[in-house]
């Protein structure tokens, strides 16, 4: 357990460092990401024109729905897909198996420790939309913040998994990259960064509610602005942690059989 | 004479690259269906997102559902160009900055800028370029505003928008002589372009000065969209064209500045 603790430290801190090299390239993703802010002016403008509000929405109301999804798109944010299928397809990975630790925890402190880099940038940016709204709140109180906490973890660690799970199918064939692209484009319309759900037609309400997009955006930012009450709360953790231990079994068992066909190009 | 010549043998030059980057590509076949499905995908969730956009009946901007699938279509269009013969060229430039071997394109006997403007094609991007094009066929059948001068305006007007996108582009990679590092830097370009997806109009007061003044978005898929759709007004289709040759002017300055500060790698 000690000596656990220690490697995640250890893990930790050399990942902090080379993330924080590299701040300049990570505040150009940060803007990158922004649809969820673009989204926020489209709507606050159609809100304005219908009156005030539409779809009983208020501009304030989308400025604190769109600048939680703006956050915790950038929490949840996951590149392993595209390292897996470089390290897999260039025989990278073959060193990392030597170490008497699983490579997925080095990806994964690479991952997290790049979120404390973020940080700063990321409250500027949310103090400077809540200015540029007025009379907008983003959380009713610190109860709420601390579940936000929580919710925002497990989807991190959800999406970590999806990207990992599908960088580990470039054991298989050499398009997992295109596959991750692929959930890039399905994610934009159906995690809630888009318009919140309650706009789409019914149908795809339902139907999304059997995936994990919406506990990864959608559940996380109505927990935030606090629309979600304790009873919502402790359903959206529920199926959080279902889904994290469903991504948890598909990446084990990925990993166990594509080593076998792991063939290490070039080492 | 002189020029014409010149042009001629520029023109020859580009067609060979282009034949010699297509061949290459046709080894890799599959990558067509993969690249295909992902511009389907993609199109299909922006209609879908318009159909939650106008959920209400409302126009959105003053623009109908149809003459915002103009402007979606554009963007589209706009994206698959950027896919095809922007990033597998500019893209490159700060890599080959940091390795030296820009070196060796400074040396090569054509214009330095047409060479690392012209030396790929990405075949298989052209998918959008072709879906964005049947957007705006399919939507601009059923309005009324459509005419034959206005079609033709559009098209120029597009011409236009493809040079704007091109300098800003140019201008960003060639950055790159001096932030070596931030090997991403186009990505701004693209986050700040996803606004392009919608009429800038749709966009609340200030924003819409952002969009149309210092990041040129509204003249690359609105005013076109305007032409087409027969709401042209003579003061945008003018700043277009003005806006088309400055930078086009700004990015040629910018690059023989960046040249005359080049100091190389390893040299």
């Amino acid at each position: 357990m000690r000596s656990a603790l220690n490697k995640g430290r250890v893990l930790f801190t050399v990942w902090f460092a080379h993330m924080s090299a590299y701040r300049a390239e990570i505040i150009i993703w940060m803007l990158a990401g922004s649809v969820p802010l673009i989204m926020m002016a489209v709507w606050i403008a159609k809100a304005q024109a219908s009156g005030g509000a539409t779809g009983g929405f208020t501009p304030s109301d989308f400025a604190a729905y769109f600048l939680a999804a703006w956050l915790t798109q950038q929490i949840i944010v996951a590149w392993v897909a595209w390292e897996l299928d470089h390290h897999i397809r260039q025989g990278h990975l073959s060193p990392k198996l030597l170490r008497p630790l699983d490579p997925f925890w080095e990806f994964f402190m690479g991952h997290a420790s790049e979120r404390f880099v973020r940080l700063p940038f990321m409250l500027v940016i949310l103090f400077a939309g809540l200015i540029l709204v007025p009379g907008t709140r983003l959380t009713p109180d610190a109860g709420h913040v601390l579940a936000y906490a929580a919710c925002a973890s497990l989807a991190f660690t959800i999406r970590f998994l999806i990207a990992y799970s599908i960088g580990l199918l470039a054991f298989w064939f050499d398009q997992a990259t295109a596959l991750d692209e692929f959930y890039y484009v399905a994610a934009a319309f159906l995690t809630g960064t888009f318009a919140p759900l309650e706009f789409y037609p019914p149908f795809i309400q339902a139907a999304v509610e059997w995936t994990p997009f919406p506990y990864l955006v959608y559940y996380p930012v109505r927990v935030l602005t606090g629309a979600a009450d304790t009873p919502e709360i402790l359903r959206v953790l529920g199926v959080q942690l279902a889904w994290l231990l469903v991504m948890t079994l598909v990446r084990a068992l990925l990993w166990k059989q594509g080593l076998k066909r792991y063939g290490a190009v070039g080492a | 004479m002189r020029l014409l010549r010149r042009l001629r043998r520029y023109l020859r030059v580009a067609l060979i690259f282009a034949g010699a980057s297509v061949s290459a590509q046709l080894e890799y076949r599959a990558n067509f269906l993969v690249n295909l499905f992902g511009s389907l995908l993609l199109a299909g969730g922006s209609l879908l997102g318009l159909t939650v956009l106008y959920g209400d009946g409302q126009p959105l901007g003053g623009w109908s559902y149809r003459e915002t699938v103009v402007v979606v279509g554009l963007f589209t269009f706009v994206q698959g160009y950027i896919g095809a013969f922007l990033y597998p060229n500019l893209n490159r430039m700060s890599e080959e900055v940091r390795q030296g071997t820009m070196d060796f394109t400074l040396l090569k006997p054509v214009d330095s800028q047409f060479y690392l403007s012209t030396r790929n094609v990405n075949l298989f991007r052209l998918t959008d370029v072709a879906i964005g094009a049947g957007l705006v066929v399919w939507a601009a059948r059923g309005l009324e505003g459509v005419s034959l001068p206005g079609t033709l305006l559009g098209g120029v007007l597009v011409i236009a928008a493809l040079w704007i996108v091109y300098s800003v582009w140019f201008m960003l990679s060639t950055t790159a002589f001096w932030f070596v590092k931030v090997g991403n830097v186009t990505e701004l370009f693209n986050g700040l372009f996803r606004a392009g997806q919608f009429p800038v109009t749709a966009l609340p007061g200030w924003v819409r000065y952002v969009f149309t003044f210092i990041v040129p978005v509204a003249f690359v898929t609105t005013v076109p969209a305007e032409a087409i759709t027969g709401r042209a007004r003579p003061g945008s289709v003018l700043a277009a064209t003005v806006v088309a040759l400055l930078l086009g002017l700004i990015s040629r300055r910018f690059w023989h500045f960046a040249v005359r500060n080049y100091t190389s790698a390893s040299s």
